[in-house]
């Protein structure tokens, strides 16, 4: 059973799922991008632009970028649980990994509030 | 991609000026470099979830499924490559 603090959900479980969903919604979305892309070759700014100002494109927007934090922390978490241990890197470990996973943090927080911005900008 | 993406949508000048840097062969490969691994990521990403629902799970499905992945996203990054130049 995972213990660790800095795990999303203090459950293994929930964590293990939580990446399966946001997994599903991410693939979603950027398929359905790469298709709309695909099929609107001359695409101009006034299509772009209309797309990304519908309400049902925004919840999808918005919903994509929750799921690509909560996906990231998850890879990020186990990336940095699974090699930034005390066995490879000694006595700063605990630290090292603690400033990794802040880093992670703050990234995800900031592409997060930027995404929010640009679609409500609009 | 977030600053494109905002600058795509702020105005017309925004969305013509990310068109026309998107037009050079460094933006071309650049764009295609992020697609491959978005793409494989994808691709290897699907594995995982049919396995998670049980299917492949032997050793020998295991290695046959690894094949497979990367022989689909070697198609699906050319088709990419083909779709970007």
């Amino acid at each position: 059973m995972v213990t660790n603090v800095t795990n999303l959900s203090r459950s293994g479980l929930y964590d293990w799922m939580a990446q399966r969903v946001s997994a599903v919604v991410l693939a979603a979305y950027f398929i359905f991008l790469i298709g709309y892309l695909v099929f609107h070759p001359g695409l101009d700014y006034a299509q772009w632009h209309g797309l990304f100002a519908h309400t049902a494109m925004r919840i999808f927007s918005l919903l994509a970028l929750v799921a690509l934090g909560a996906h990231a922390w998850v890879g990020m978490w186990t990336i940095a649980t699974d090699y930034l241990t005390p066995m490879a890197l000694g006595k700063s470990a605990t630290a090292v990994r603690f400033l990794f996973q802040a880093v992670c943090g703050i990234a995800m927080f900031a592409y997060f509030v930027w995404g929010v911005q640009i679609l409500w900008g609009i | 991609m977030l600053y494109a993406l905002d600058k795509s949508l702020s105005s017309e000048e925004g969305f013509a000026e990310v068109k026309a840097c998107l037009t050079s062969p460094l933006a071309k490969l650049v764009i295609w470099g992020l697609l491959s691994a978005l793409l494989y990521h994808l691709v290897a990403g699907l594995r995982h979830l049919i396995m998670d629902a049980g299917i492949g799970e032997t050793l020998e499905g295991g290695k046959l499924g690894s094949k497979i992945v990367i022989a689909v996203s070697v198609v699906v990054i050319v088709l990419a490559g083909v779709w970007i130049w």
